[in-house]
C-alpha cells in the first residue's frame, strides 16, 4: 500500500499544488477583509465564481471577433486577466459599498446575513445571464493551453511514477505566485498598504491619523475582489467547465486555509491554501486505500471541513495567527 | 375611513365580526371556485388578521383553530385541486415548525446556524432506514420495515435523535466563537449530507444518491395517512406542540439565558449563566423540531434522498426568520408561511402565466428568468434589504409586559413585613 | 477576618504584564477601593478574580475556596458577582428580565419542567418576578420596569447593573468605576448608597474608583496599583500622604517640587 502512496505521490503533489494555489488567492480576499473590518466575507466565493464566468466571456467575444487566433495565448490571457479583475476588483467594492457599509456599526449577526445574501444574488444573477444568453448555465469556455509536459519524477527515485503537468498548470502556479508576491509587497511596502495596516490595527486612530478609512475599506475590497476574479479565471483554464455554484465550496475551502494560515494574516493564508491544496488531493487520491474502501474520495470535502472545525477548536488562532484575548 | 378606524380600535364585538365575515367570505370563495388560489391566500391570510384583533389571546387561539382544523380544509375539499392545497397547508406547517426551532437557535441565542436543514434529514433519515428494508443492511435483530403503526414512536425518535446530534455537533462547534460559528455550522450541514450521500457503502445506510423509496405510511387503527389531508393533521397536531413549547421556553429561566448569551456573553457568564451547556440546549430544543418534522417530511413523501437537504434549504429557513423577526414567534410563523407559499404558490403560478403569455406570443420571455427558477436571487435580496431597512422583520420581536400594580403591591407587602428596605430610603429615581 | 486573598497574581499579555505579583487581602463586610493610574491593572485585576482571565501565576482565594481554574459561571456561583467598567446590559430586554437573568442559579426550572409549565415552576416564576422586582426597587429603579435596558439614561443603567449583581445575593460585589460619568449629587447617592448596601445586605464592596473625594470618605483600605504592581495600601489618610501614590499620579516632580 505505501508503494502505492509513493507511486502517486509526484501526481498528487503537482495537482496538489495547482488546486492549492487557487485556494492560496482566494483565502487573500478573505484574509484581507477579515483583517479589516472582521467580517467573513461570504460573497468572496461568488465574486472568484463571476471572475471565472467573466473570464469565459471574455474569451469568448476574443475568439468570436477573430482575436484569439492571431494574437499569442499568453497575450490573450493577460487581457482576459485584466479585464476580469477590473471588473471584479469594482464588483467588489460595490458589494461594500451597498450591503456591508450601512452595516458597520450594526449586530455581527445582520452583517453576516447580509453578506449570504449577496452570496445568493450574486449566484443567481452569474446563473440567468448565463443560462439566457448561451442557454444553460454550465458553459465550457475555449482553451488558451491544452499541451502537457511529462514530469521525469521517477528519474529521481525509482518508487514514484512520472508525473503530468498541463501548461495551464504552470500558468496557473506561476500568475498566483506573481500575485502573491504582489500583494505581499504591496501591503507591506507601499504607502496604502501601510494604511490598510494601520486600520486593520484600529480603525478609529487610523482615522485619526487623516487615514481615509472607507477608502482604504474600498480598496482592500478591490484588492481582494480583483485577485478572487482573476483567480476564477485561472480556474476556468485550468479546470475547463465552470457552473454559478463553484463558488459555494471553494470559497469554504479558502476560508478554511484562510483560518487554517491565521486569519488576518497574508502569508499564512498562502500557506494554508498550499497545505490544504496538497493534503485533500491526497486525501482524494488515498482516502479508499487508507481506510480499507470504507470512505472513498467523495470524501475529501468532508476531509477539508474536518480541518476546519479542528483547526478552530484546538487551534482558532491559525497555524500562524497570534492568540487574542477579548477586551473587556 | 378615519371614523370607521377609530370605531374598530375600540370595539372587539365589531373586530370579532369583521373576522368572521371575511372568513366566510374567503372560505366559500374557495369552496365555490377551487382553482383560485388568490381565495386560498385570502383565507390564510385571516390568521393575521386575527392576529391583529385586539381579542383576547384565548379567543384568537379558538378562532384560529377553528379556521385550521375546519375551515380550511373544508373550503378546500369540494373540488380537484383539494390535495394539493392541503400540500401547500402541511408543508407551510412543517416549515413553520422548522423555523420555530432555528429561531430558538438564530433568534433568542444569537447563534447564526447556516446548516439547521441537517436535523431535519436525520428525522427523515431516522423513519425513512426503519420504515424500509434499508435497515435490515445493518441491523441484527428485528424484522423491517417497521409497521405504519411504529411512525408514532417515530415522531419521539426523530425528535430525540436530532436532538442528540444537536449536542453531539455543539459540543465542539460551540467552542468556536461568533461568527465562525456560522462557517462551520455550514461545513457541518454539507457534511452531514455528504455522508448521506456516500453512505451506501461499506453497509448500506442510506442507499447513497438514490435515495430510499416506498417508505411505510403512517397507521392509526387500521388507517393509513397517504394524502396530504390526511398528512395535514398530523402536522397541525405536531405544531401544537411545538408552539406550546416555544411558549414556555422564551418566557422562562431558560429563555432568559439564551437571550442574555445573545446579548452579552461576558455579562451572562458572571450572572452564573453556563455558556456552552446553554447554547447546547437552544441547538438541541431547535433541532428536535425539525426532527420531528422530518419524520413526517418522509412519511409524506414515502422517499428520503439528500437533494432535499442542501444549502439553499438551510437559508430558505433563514430567510424565514428573517423576513419574519428575529426572536419573534409570530413573526416567524409569518415569514415561514410567506416563504413557503412564494415558493410553491406563488413563482409557480407566476412562471405559468408568464409561460402562456409568451407562448401566446404576447410577451418573449427568456426561460432562463423564470421566476420559479429565482429563489436564490429572491432570497439573497430579502436577506440583504431587510438586513439593512429592517433587520427586526415583519412583525418585530416583543418583550413581555410585567404588571407593575401588582408587583408593586407585592413588594409593599414584603416590606411591610421584612422591613428590612424601607422605600423612602431607596435610591432616588 | 478576610473574605478575599489574592497573592503573588500575576497576568501578561504579550510582552505587558498587566498585573504582576500583587498580594491584595479584602476584609469581610468591609469597603475596600483599588485604585490607580489609568492602566494600571485594576480591571484586569478584576477580570482575573471572576475569571474572565485565567492569571499566568498567583493565587486567588474565596474564604477556604480557591478560584483559580475556574469558570466566570462557577465563581458567580461562589458568591461574586460584578459590574462593568463599560457597561455590559442585556440590551434588548426589559429591565425586570436582567434582573431576573441575576436570579439564574437560584432558580431550578429545568427542561421538562419549563416544557410542561409544572405548578412548581409557575410559582417559582413568580416569585422571581417578585424578587427582581424587590431589587429594582432597591435601587430606585421600580417604575422602570418595562423599559428596554438600553433606553435608561445612563445612571440608571449603572443601577440597573448594580441591582442585576444584587440578584445573585454575592458575598463579595466588585464595582467597576461606580461613579464614572455622574455628576456631585449622584456620586453623593452612590456614597449612601453603597454604605447602606454593606450594612442591610452584609456585603463585602471592591471598588474601581478614579473619583479620589468618594474613594476617601467611603473606603476603609486602599489598594494603588501602578503599571501592575502593588505600590501601597492602607487607609485613606495613609494613602493620601504615600510620596509612592503622588508620584504614580503626579509625576516624581509634583513630590520634589512640594
Amino acid at each position: 500500500m505505501i508503494s502505492e502512496i509513493l507511486q502517486t505521490l509526484p501526481q498528487v503533489l503537482v495537482d496538489g499544488l495547482t488546486l492549492g494555489a487557487i485556494y492560496a488567492v482566494i483565502a487573500l480576499g478573505y484574509t484581507m477583509v477579515y483583517g479589516i473590518l472582521e467580517l467573513i466575507n461570504f460573497a468572496h466565493g461568488e465574486i472568484f465564481m463571476t471572475g471565472a464566468f467573466v473570464g469565459v466571456a471574455v474569451l469568448f467575444f476574443m475568439s468570436g471577433a477573430g482575436w484569439l487566433a492571431v494574437m499569442p495565448a499568453i497575450l490573450a490571457l493577460l487581457i482576459v486577466l485584466v479585464v476580469t479583475s477590473l471588473v471584479t476588483g469594482v464588483l467588489g467594492m460595490g458589494i461594500e459599498r451597498v450591503a456591508y457599509r450601512p452595516l458597520r456599526k450594526a449586530p455581527k449577526l445582520i452583517t453576516l446575513i447580509s453578506a449570504i445574501g449577496v452570496s445568493f444574488l450574486l449566484q443567481d444573477i452569474v446563473r440567468f445571464i448565463t443560462e439566457w444568453k448561451r442557454g444553460n448555465y454550465i458553459v465550457t469556455g475555449p482553451q488558451l493551453f491544452d499541451s502537457k509536459i511529462g514530469l521525469d519524477f521517477s528519474s529521481i527515485w525509482s518508487h514514484f511514477n512520472d508525473a503530468i503537468l498541463k501548461t495551464s498548470s504552470v500558468i496557473l502556479l506561476v500568475s498566483a505566485i506573481l500575485m502573491m508576491i504582489g500583494l505581499d509587497f504591496f501591503v507591506n511596502k507601499s504607502k496604502w498598504g501601510m494604511a490598510m495596516r494601520s486600520v486593520a490595527q484600529d480603525r478609529d486612530t487610523a482615522a485619526l491619523m487623516g487615514i481615509n478609512v472607507n477608502k482604504v475599506i474600498s480598496l482592500t475590497f478591490f484588492i481582494g475582489s480583483a485577485l478572487g476574479g482573476a483567480t476564477g479565471v485561472l480556474f476556468a483554464m485550468q479546470y475547463g467547465t465552470i457552473n454559478p455554484y463553484i463558488g459555494f465550496i471553494l470559497g469554504l475551502k479558502a476560508f478554511t486555509a484562510a483560518v487554517l494560515g491565521g486569519i488576518g494574516n497574508i502569508r499564512g493564508a498562502m500557506f494554508g491554501g498550499l497545505l490544504l491544496g496538497v493534503l485533500e488531493m491526497f486525501a482524494s487520491a488515498n482516502l479508499q486505500k487508507l481506510t480499507g474502501g470504507v470512505f472513498t474520495a467523495e470524501y475529501k470535502d468532508v476531509f477539508a471541513f474536518g480541518i476546519l472545525i479542528i483547526v478552530l477548536i484546538f487551534k482558532p488562532e491559525g497555524l500562524f495567527g497570534k492568540a487574542v484575548t477579548e477586551k473587556v | 375611513m378615519e371614523k370607521l378606524k377609530s370605531f374598530l380600535s375600540g370595539n372587539k364585538i365589531a373586530q370579532g365580526v369583521l373576522i368572521g365575515v371575511y372568513v366566510l367570505i374567503t372560505s366559500l370563495a374557495l369552496y365555490l371556485s377551487q382553482k383560485s388560489v388568490v381565495a386560498f391566500l385570502l383565507l390564510l391570510f385571516s390568521l393575521l388578521l386575527l392576529y391583529y384583533t385586539q381579542l383576547s389571546n384565548r379567543l384568537k387561539w379558538l378562532l384560529a383553530g377553528v379556521v385550521l382544523v375546519g375551515v380550511l380544509p373544508w373550503a378546500a375539499s369540494s373540488g380537484p385541486s383539494y390535495q394539493s392545497y392541503m400540500e401547500v397547508a402541511t408543508l407551510v406547517g412543517i416549515y413553520v415548525a422548522m423555523a420555530l426551532g432555528l429561531n430558538i437557535v438564530v433568534g433568542l441565542a444569537g447563534l447564526l446556524d447556516l446548516g439547521f436543514v441537517a436535523f431535519f434529514a436525520i428525522g427523515a433519515y431516522t423513519y425513512g432506514i426503519f420504515a424500509t428494508g434499508q435497515a435490515s443492511n445493518f441491523m441484527p435483530f428485528g424484522e423491517y420495515p417497521l409497521s405504519g403503526e411504529s411512525f408514532w414512536l417515530f415522531i419521539l425518535v426523530g425528535c430525540f435523535a436530532a436532538a442528540l446530534c444537536g449536542v453531539l455537533l455543539g459540543i465542539p462547534v460551540l467552542r468556536v466563537k461568533g461568527d465562525y460559528l456560522a462557517i462551520v455550522t455550514l461545513g457541518f450541514g454539507e457534511i452531514i449530507r455528504i455522508v448521506y450521500n456516500n453512505l451506501d457503502k461499506p453497509i448500506n445506510f442510506t442507499n447513497g444518491a438514490m435515495g430510499i423509496s416506498s417508505v411505510t405510511p403512517p397507521e392509526l387503527f387500521g388507517m393509513q395517512f397517504t394524502y396530504p389531508s390526511q398528512f395535514y393533521y398530523i402536522v397541525l397536531g405536531i405544531l401544537v406542540v411545538v408552539m406550546f413549547a416555544v411558549r414556555n421556553f422564551e418566557y422562562s429561566r431558560i429563555g432568559r439565558s439564551w437571550k442574555a448569551v445573545r446579548e452579552n456573553e461576558i455579562a451572562a457568564q458572571s450572572m452564573g449563566i453556563h455558556l456552552v451547556k446553554t447554547k447546547l440546549l437552544a441547538f438541541a430544543i431547535g433541532a428536535s423540531f425539525s426532527g420531528m418534522m422530518g419524520v413526517v417530511f418522509a412519511a409524506k413523501q414515502a422517499f428520503v434522498d439528500p437533494t432535499s437537504f442542501t444549502l439553499l434549504e438551510s437559508i430558505t429557513i433563514l430567510v424565514m426568520v428573517i423576513l419574519g423577526g428575529m426572536g419573534s414567534v409570530p413573526g416567524v410563523i409569518l415569514g415561514a408561511a410567506v416563504v413557503t407559499i412564494l415558493n410553491l404558490q406563488v413563482l409557480t403560478e407566476v412562471t405559468n402565466w408568464l409561460n402562456q403569455m409568451s407562448m401566446e406570443g404576447a410577451i418573449s420571455f427568456p426561460e432562463a428568468l423564470s421566476p420559479s427558477k429565482m429563489q436564490r436571487f429572491i432570497f439573497g435580496a430579502i436577506l440583504i434589504l431587510f438586513a439593512i431597512y429592517r433587520p427586526q422583520g415583519l412583525i418585530p420581536a416583543k418583550n413581555p409586559v410585567f404588571n407593575e400594580e401588582e408587583l408593586k403591591a407585592h413588594a409593599a407587602k414584603q416590606t411591610g413585613k421584612k422591613s428590612s428596605v424601607p422605600e423612602d430610603r431607596a435610591m432616588q429615581a | 477576618m478576610s473574605i478575599l486573598a489574592v497573592s503573588n497574581l500575576t497576568k501578561k499579555f504579550g510582552g505587558l504584564t498587566a498585573v504582576n505579583g500583587v498580594d491584595i487581602t479584602v476584609q469581610k463586610e468591609s469597603i475596600t477601593a483599588v485604585i490607580g493610574p489609568n492602566g494600571a491593572g485594576k480591571t484586569t485585576f478584576f477580570n482575573l478574580v471572576t475569571g474572565v482571565y485565567q492569571p499566568d501565576n498567583g493565587n486567588v482565594q474565596l474564604g477556604s475556596t480557591s478560584l483559580v481554574g475556574l469558570k466566570p459561571h462557577e465563581i458567580s456561583r461562589h458568591g461574586i458577582a460584578r459590574t462593568f467598567q463599560n457597561i455590559r446590559l442585556f440590551s434588548n430586554i426589559t429591565v425586570l428580565e436582567n434582573v431576573m437573568v441575576g436570579l439564574h442559579n437560584h432558580l431550578k426550572g429545568g427542561i421538562f419542567g419549563t416544557l410542561l409549565q409544572t405548578p412548581s415552576v409557575r410559582r417559582e416564576e413568580k416569585r422571581a418576578k417578585e424578587e427582581a422586582y424587590e431589587w429594582l426597587e432597591y435601587v430606585g429603579l421600580g417604575s422602570l420596569l418595562n423599559e428596554e435596558a438600553k433606553n435608561l439614561p445612563y445612571g440608571a443603567q449603572r443601577r440597573l447593573e448594580i441591582a442585576r449583581a444584587l440578584a445573585t445575593k454575592p458575598k463579595l460585589l466588585l464595582l467597576d468605576e461606580p461613579a464614572a460619568g455622574m455628576n456631585p449629587r449622584e456620586t453623593r447617592e452612590l456614597t449612601e448608597f453603597i454604605h447602606r448596601m454593606r450594612e442591610e445586605l452584609n456585603l463585602t464592596i471592591v471598588l474601581i474608583e478614579h473619583d479620589m473625594k468618594l474613594v476617601m470618605e467611603i473606603s476603609e483600605q486602599i489598594f494603588v496599583l501602578d503599571h501592575g504592581v502593588k505600590i501601597a495600601e492602607g487607609k485613606p489618610e495613609e494613602i493620601r500622604n504615600n510620596v509612592n501614590v503622588i508620584e504614580a499620579y503626579l509625576g516624581k516632580s509634583a513630590v520634589t517640587g512640594a
